[in-house]
């Protein structure tokens, strides 16, 4: 526990004691992906829900924090407000999507973040109409804001993350997501209320990604329909959990922090990077479905065995 | 009188445009009724479809329905080792591992899309894709009809295949019960990969003449994939004429909806569709 409290309270100390620029870049993106990831593993890992909708929660909160900044409200006030619409927004949308099992479900939360895109291309809640198209906002009022604050909030929502995790996974409700990952019908007949644990994780994930996704537009001063509900954000949160191994407490953790280290070594070439993605995704799902906890964890039982084997067949040469 | 003759072009049109999103749906169907996957790369591989009739127009200076000579051929052997040698081992590991991988495949596709091509918007621009004709009052673009009638084409051709071939029947066995049809000597995991295949191939064909329709970005596939997901879904797994009757009935939402609503809520109108679909029928309309 105390070396855990000692790594948060040097990585809070970060923007303070002149750390550079870009490192604070870099570890901003790591905690808001990993909030993100560590969210997507507890349906995916957990609860055995391919949700395919991280960018509706994250636009849907984005969208919330800003359009509260043009009602005139400090930046800060709208985070957990956007968390909040995120997840009730999770509720409306579980009445019709928990009734598709299986893979239907994943089609049906493909489908979700496209739609929300059309609404907000159409739709201006706040302000008046902007010529020449364009239906992005600006942030107001975070241009002043200094980087060690944007900091701190991703920074929270990091470590809220993997305390939520740690906190679930360890209670009743970690029992019964399990038990309905593995098999929903045996579940329900053991006395699990299926649909309420889907939900209730459904829900949770939708709070905390959409809070992470506000943080990240405050740091970018601007959002528009097409970035905020992008497929890109599946990729990149699939992509972290998926490496460092899905249904494991640590594979987000170990999954962002490649994923952010390859986001900034193939920066400048876009497509290519993108592709390199597509193909480890691939990769990895075929050699390594468990991810690299996974494979580790089948691999320090290798060691021993193969040592041992070694030994024996050393032993009889001789 | 005259809300009639309004609403004649949009039906007309909407119909039409049904025979595209058919065929676009057709591949798809197949996979999910044979080998029980959701193959979310098939947009992908439809777009992939068009920028080779794009490749054939530009650099060949082919017509691209004539283009599908090789296209056909090519995107069946790609489809044909997709599921080979990718998809047959994600089988093996999960349900998920298959959507994953062919998530996968759907960004690589994508992405070598925008490198090669560039994001802007192409399309297959023929002589005739311009024109139009006209049946009383209603005048609608040729290549709408085109698309129905190479809709109609190519399901009766494919409905014979599935019944007299014996890979046809292959297909279908290995579809209502794959351990039974292993048992009786067939290959499945070949019965598999010939049926992606096949399903890339009906992609290519759909691919000519999306691109004779509309205009495509790299990023197109997602689009057509989600009104080909619902066609499939509304019209029942494996069921050609239930493809055909989901297409009319997603072309038919599009164009009423832009008729109702303006255009720019036409697809938000079949999206919707898409997820009310999803939500009430999961199995469809002929479905088993």
């Amino acid at each position: 526990m105390i070396p855990i409290i000692g790594i948060m309270v040097v990585l809070a100390l970060f923007p303070v004691i002149g750390v550079p620029r870009v490192w604070l870049l870099y570890l901003f993106l790591f905690y808001i992906y990993l909030a993100m990831a560590n969210m997507w593993n507890l349906l995916a890992g957990y609860s055995g829900l391919i949700s395919l909708c991280p960018a509706a929660f994250i636009g849907l909160a984005g969208y919330t924090m800003t359009v509260m900044t043009w009602l005139g409200f400090p930046y800060y006030v709208g985070i957990i407000p956007g968390g909040i619409v995120a997840a009730l927004f999770a509720v409306l949308i579980s009445i019709p999507v928990f009734r598709m099992k299986g893979i239907y479900f994943a089609i049906g939360t493909l489908v979700v973040p496209e739609i929300l895109r059309f609404v907000f291309l159409l739709w201006r809640p706040v302000g008046g109409a902007l010529d020449g198209g364009g239906r992005g906002y600006t942030v107001l009022g975070v241009a002043e804001v200094p980087q060690s604050q944007t900091y701190w909030f991703a920074l929270a929502i990091g470590i809220v993350s993997i305390l939520v995790m740690r906190y679930i996974l360890r209670s009743k409700l970690g029992s019964g997501l399990a038990a309905i990952r593995d098999n929903d019908s045996t579940a329900a007949c053991c006395g699990v209320n299926v649909f309420k644990l889907k939900l209730y994780s459904f829900v949770i994930a939708a709070f905390v990604t959409g809070i992470a996704g506000a943080i990240f537009y405050i740091y970018q001063g601007f959002i528009e329909p097409v970035s905020a509900f992008s497929i890109q954000w599946l990729i990149t949160i699939m992509l972290a959990t998926v490496i460092g191994g899905e249904g494991t407490e640590e594979g987000p953790i170990v999954g962002t922090i490649i994923v952010v280290f390859l986001y900034f070594l193939l920066a400048r070439y876009a497509e290519i990077s993108l592709i390199i993605q597509g193909i480890i995704l691939v990769i990895i799902m075929l050699l390594a479905p468990k991810g690299i906890l996974g494979f580790l964890h089948n691999f320090h039982r290798l060691v021993p065995a193969s040592l041992k084997v070694i030994g024996n067949s050393l032993k009889t040469t001789k | 009188m005259s809300v009639l003759a309004d609403l004649a072009t949009p039906i007309v049109m909407g119909i039409l445009l049904g025979g595209l999103y058919a065929v676009i749906a057709l591949g798809l169907s197949l996979i999910f009724g044979v080998v029980k996957e959701i193959n979310i790369a098939h947009g992908d591989l439809v777009i992939l479809g068009s920028y080779f009739g794009y490749v054939a127009m530009s650099v060949v200076g082919i017509d691209p329905i004539l283009s599908l000579i090789v296209g056909i051929p090519l995107l069946f052997g790609i489809g044909f080792g997709i599921q080979k040698y990718l998809l047959n081992r994600a089988f093996k590991i999960s349900m998920d591992a298959t959507l994953i991988i062919a998530f996968g495949i759907s960004i690589i596709l994508q992405n070598i899309f925008q490198l090669i091509w560039t994001p802007m918007c192409r399309g297959l621009t023929t002589s005739y894709a311009l024109e139009s004709f006209s049946a009383g009052p209603i005048s609608v673009p040729l290549v709408y009809l085109l698309d129905f009638i190479v809709a109609i084409i190519v399901m009766l051709f494919l409905r014979e295949f599935l019944r007299r071939t014996y890979l046809g029947m292959a297909i279908r066995a290995a579809a209502q019960d794959w351990r039974a049809a292993h048992l009786m000597g067939i290959n499945t995991n070949q019965v598999f990969a010939l049926t992606f295949g096949i399903a890339t191939a009906l992609a290519a064909i759909a691919g000519i003449f999306l691109g004779l329709t509309f205009p495509f970005t790299p990023v197109s596939g997602m689009s057509f994939l989600i009104i080909a997901l619902g066609v499939v879904v509304l019209g029942g797994l494996g069921s050609i004429a239930g493809t055909f009757i989901g297409g009319i009935a997603f072309g038919l939402a599009q164009t009423l909806g832009g008729h109702f609503f303006g255009l720019a809520a036409q697809m938000l109108v079949a999206y919707t569709m898409v997820l009310v679909v999803l939500a009430v029928i999961p199995r469809g309309i002929f479905g088993r």
